[in-house]
């Protein structure tokens, strides 16, 4: 290619002499020829993407704008991939909050004796992923007499709970009547339903962990990896709100197993506490338990009242 | 300064850096993420909804075998037991009901069979004002000294309820004093505890120190 | 209407081209970037494709250097109108030319930011869910989605500015006034938004004490016009040496002027922070705790803040007495404060904010390699167009590059 002077800006650069004769311009065609190999080559580790989703999980309409139609055809798509996922076909549904409910937690500090079988029937029954580990109850140990966080321990492991000195306070999401995360998420992927609970819609959130720096509870996860869930522990009874399979990159949370609580049973740590300590139902119906407890216990605890945050969740003590 | 003769060998120096790195992302040289340790599964016990102890009215519900609670397959009608107790006013458990341990009351207190069960019918239990009850229907005995708890447990408050919170979608249990307390020694015992949390990044062990 | 948009086309062309001209200096200069841009996106590459589990973030500590880059570059980005304000308000003449290298930085630096965020998103692919009217945009209760509307008014603020000034100036033209006089003034105050909504997106979180204070707005702002103007300096320095571009001394000094006040009020509100923090000895002093002493054995941040604070204290030293009227030394006393505060406003700004978490729990952060490669590429990234855009801009300036016909080596077709 014989190319003499090309007229414009063959000076228009700082130095004398370094003219764009042919040779250089086979040394620069060459080095923009290798940058645009190399650039190529960089992407490579995109070969090993494996569970980026459908085009049509990607172009799926915010939850509060599907109608009845495309959420039906959402939870069928969510079933097809769960079944290719796990060999299991499971049973996701929708389910809307009841009306003239809301959910209200408490929780017997009295009784709690720190064994950590909610934090497990809670993985198990909302499918949360083993390796990395999610959990979203955290049972926290403290010593009589203080409610000061900061002398919490979270790795117990002693021979045999209750210890002597310390009583237990399990924490999870408190579906705050006031919350911070669903103030913070930009593209309102987390929401609170009439009855109470906030939810996320695991295919619109865009993973920015926003909502988990404003928890003051410390009560969001992020899925920094995809999830290992094992086949044989798979629970197929799932709902598009709460314990289908998330994918990685998106945020999750307790959601008082919104696949149970809203078909009127228990959720599954109250089902499992060996104890008794854990309380749940309508608060508005004031034949409820925790209708009872919260007008007639004395003491109770809402964790970090003085954010402001307003949580459901109500820690008492047994006089 | 500007020299000319500098870029050439500028330039072939960059194609060759170039076209090395193409073949190192190429061959994926590096940066092959670590598989991560995966994490043991939990021991089913740790999930498991059963009630702390299996009560006679499990037991009934199950079909168990109740050859234990045939009171008079040993004792005589109409002769009511007599007890014996030690120098200490402690009582003597005959050693037929050897598997029974006292313990229903510090320093001795409640320490008589019969407070609780009916010499005149060994099946019944009895309370203070002599109403007579059957094994399965304790509750009422055991609130005629424990009213607070009792009247906890009418309102769901105390124990364990299971099923649905919502009565009218389905079936609702309580679960009686007797499926997590053993009436003679109802302090609920100590277990082991499941496995702490395994996060993500674990911080390295400091050194022991003594606690605060 | 045809040969304005040929004319532009033509300036674009032109503009494209010269980037990639050059001495020696300059492709080792570009080729070196471009070298770490490509590792930087090898290693993205590699994120993307497994999750940010290639990062060094957990839930306990779940943002890291990425919103730390970032939080300091939009520092950066606003500081650009610290030479707006003495130009445009003051009439001062020496910087007047300077602006523009100023708001080509805040060009880059806004890129910069946009790389940050986007490389942070678990789901980038989702971005899409941000636009109004097509996704859900939680304005404006968010303070992210404040940011978002902030930073692209910015960019789009100084590519308008930039871009218009220099195609004027390429055309031979004398810019008319209300084309960019309004912008400039609405940029400084924009420059002021960016950076208090970035603030406010760790001030609004009443769970964090750490960061829930009124003082980390007016903190952000003087870090911000402390190390951005320092930016300019060490940018004109070598904009003066490579491409012999008449920058006067005084111009610099007046630009350490900023520096030094900036610094000053910086280090007073360091002050206030502390006091504030340990003298009423409440338990919310966990994190600062952490910080500047260590908390239960775990001290990883100590030495950094440490630091951060000697580089400060020493470059506000320096700024104070005349020795840094030298511009040797004024070269090192920036260095020193870009670097303290680089430190100060990421690791001491994101991490602690983290540690211990809401209930309790001490879980460090330190950045994984993958993450760090990331953060050199997109860096690297932002040099490479800071450079490109001098790269077109200093001729243009000079008049070397024209599109008036008789200026030297205009194309064929010029303006008629």
């Amino acid at each position: 290619m014989n190319s003499p002077k090309p007229n414009g800006n063959s000076n228009a650069n700082p130095g004398p002499g370094s003219g764009l004769n042919r040779r250089n311009f086979l040394r620069g065609s060459a080095v923009i020829a290798s940058g645009l190999a190399a650039l190529a080559a960089s992407l490579a580790p995109l070969r090993e993407l494996e569970d980026f989703g459908s085009i049509d999980q990607f172009l799926q309409k915010y939850y509060k704008e599907l109608t009845p139609e495309e959420m039906a055809k959402v939870l069928k798509r969510i079933e097809d991939e769960v079944e290719r996922e796990y060999g299991l076909r499971p049973h996701v549904r929708d389910l809307k909050p009841m009306a003239g409910v809301e959910y209200v937690y408490a929780l017997n500090l009295t009784r709690c004796i720190g064994c950590r079988k909610c934090v497990h029937a809670c993985v198990a029954e909302n499918n949360q992923s083993r390796t990395p580990e999610i959990q979203y109850i955290r049972v926290l140990r403290l010593p009589h007499g203080s409610l000061d966080l900061e002398k919490a321990e979270h790795n117990y492991s002693p021979e045999s709970v209750p210890e002597k000195g310390y009583f237990y306070m399990p924490v999870q999401c408190q579906q705050c009547k006031n919350p911070p995360c669903v103030k913070v998420c930009p593209v309102h992927a987390t929401w609170q339903e009439t009855d109470g609970i906030t939810v996320i819609d695991y295919n619109w959130c865009i993973g920015c962990r926003y909502c988990e720096a404003a928890c003051p509870y410390w009560a969001r996860r992020f899925n920094f990896a995809k999830p290992s869930i094992p086949k044989e522990r798979l629970n197929p009874n799932m709902s598009y709100l709460g314990n289908r399979p998330r994918s990685r990159g998106v945020m999750e949370k307790c959601h008082f197993c919104i696949q149970r609580t809203r078909a009127g049973r228990y959720p599954a740590c109250l089902e499992v506490c060996p104890v008794g300590a854990r309380k749940f139902g309508n608060v508005l119906d004031p034949n409820s338990e925790v209708a009872y407890i919260l007008h007639n216990k004395r003491v109770f605890i809402q964790l970090k009242e003085e954010l402001g945050t307003s949580p459901r969740f109500f820690y008492y003590f047994d006089v | 300064m500007n020299d000319k003769s500098k870029t050439p060998a500028v330039l072939v120096a960059l194609t060759l850096v170039f076209c090395a790195m193409a073949m190192a992302f190429g061959l994926r040289l590096w940066g092959k993420p670590r598989p991560l340790v995966v994490n043991p599964l939990v021991d089913p016990q740790f999930i498991s909804t059963a009630t702390i102890r299996t009560s006679y009215v499990q037991l009934i519900r199950l079909k168990a075998d109740l050859s234990d609670f045939d009171c008079y397959a040993c004792h005589e009608k109409d002769k009511p037991p007599t007890l014996r107790f030690d120098t200490n006013q402690n009582l003597v458990v005959p050693q037929e009901h050897s598997d029974v341990v006292m313990a229903h009351g510090r320093h001795g207190r409640n320490n008589n069979c019969f407070n609780c069960h009916n010499e005149r019918n060994l099946l019944l239990l009895q309370t203070h004002d002599a109403r007579e009850l059957k094994l399965e229907d304790c509750p009422p005995l055991c609130g005629s000294c424990h009213g607070p708890t009792y009247r906890d447990w009418e309102a769901g408050a105390h124990g364990r309820t299971s099923g649905y919170w919502d009565r009218a979608a389905g079936e609702f249990k309580r679960a009686i004093c007797v499926d997590c307390h053993n009436p003679h020694n109802p302090k609920i015992p100590s277990r082991k505890p499941a496995p702490a949390p395994i996060p993500l990044r674990p911080a390295p062990q400091l050194p022991v120190v003594a606690e605060h | 209407m045809i040969q304005p948009v040929r004319n532009y086309l033509t300036f674009l062309a032109r503009c494209g081209r010269i980037a990639f001209v050059g001495d020696w200096r300059y492709y080792t200069w570009m080729g070196a970037l471009s070298i770490i841009c490509l590792l930087g996106l090898n290693a993205y590459a590699r994120q993307f494709a497994h999750g940010l589990i290639t990062t060094g973030m957990s839930d306990e500590v779940s943002w890291g250097v990425y919103i730390a880059n970032f939080t300091f570059l939009v520092g950066v980005a606003a500081a650009a109108v610290m030479m707006v304000i003495p130009v445009y308000v003051y009439d001062n003449e020496e910087l007047h030319d300077l602006v523009i290298f100023g708001e080509l930085l805040a060009v880059a630096a806004i890129l910069m930011c946009l790389a940050f965020v986007t490389v942070d998103l678990g789901r980038p692919d989702r971005f899409w869910h941000l636009i109004p009217g097509i996704g859900q945009f939680n304005f404006p209760a968010s303070m992210l989605s404040w940011d978002v509307i902030v930073l692209n008014g910015y960019l789009l603020l100084n590519l308008h500015i930039c871009g218009y000034l220099l195609y004027s100036r390429y055309m031979g033209r004398k810019p008319s006034k209300w084309f960019y006089i309004p912008f400039v003034f609405i940029a400084i105050f924009w420059a002021v938004s960016i950076h208090t909504v970035t603030a406010f997106l760790y001030v609004g979180l009443g769970g964090r004490p750490f960061w829930n204070s009124a003082i980390v707005g007016p903190r952000f702002l003087a870090s911000a016009f402390t190390a951005g103007p320092a930016l300019i300096i060490l940018a004109l320095q070598i904009i003066r040496r490579v491409a012999d571009y008449h920058i006067t001394d005084r111009a610099l000094l007046t630009l350490r002027s900023i520096v030094q006040v900036s610094m000053l009020i910086n280090v007073f509100l360091l002050a206030n922070e502390v006091f504030k923090e340990f003298y009423s000895g409440n338990l919310h002093v966990a994190s600062s705790k952490y910080l500047f002493i260590g908390l239960h054995g775990r001290h990883a941040l100590v030495p950094w803040i440490w630091t951060a604070i000697a580089f400060n204290l020493t470059a506000m030293v320096l700024l104070v007495l005349p020795v840094s009227r030298s511009l040797r030394w004024l070269n090192v006393t920036c260095a020193l404060a870009i670097t303290g505060i680089w430190i100060e406003k990421g690791m001491g700004l994101v991490v602690p904010g983290f540690i211990p978490t809401p209930l309790g729990e001490m879980i460090e952060y330190s950045p994984s390699l993958n993450e760090t490669l990331i953060c050199f590429g997109i860096w690297s990234f932002g040099l490479l167009c800071y450079t490109i855009f001098l790269r077109m801009a200093v001729p243009i300036l000079q008049g070397r590059l024209s599109g008036v016909i008789g200026s030297g080596f205009s194309p064929a077709h010029a303006k008629s």
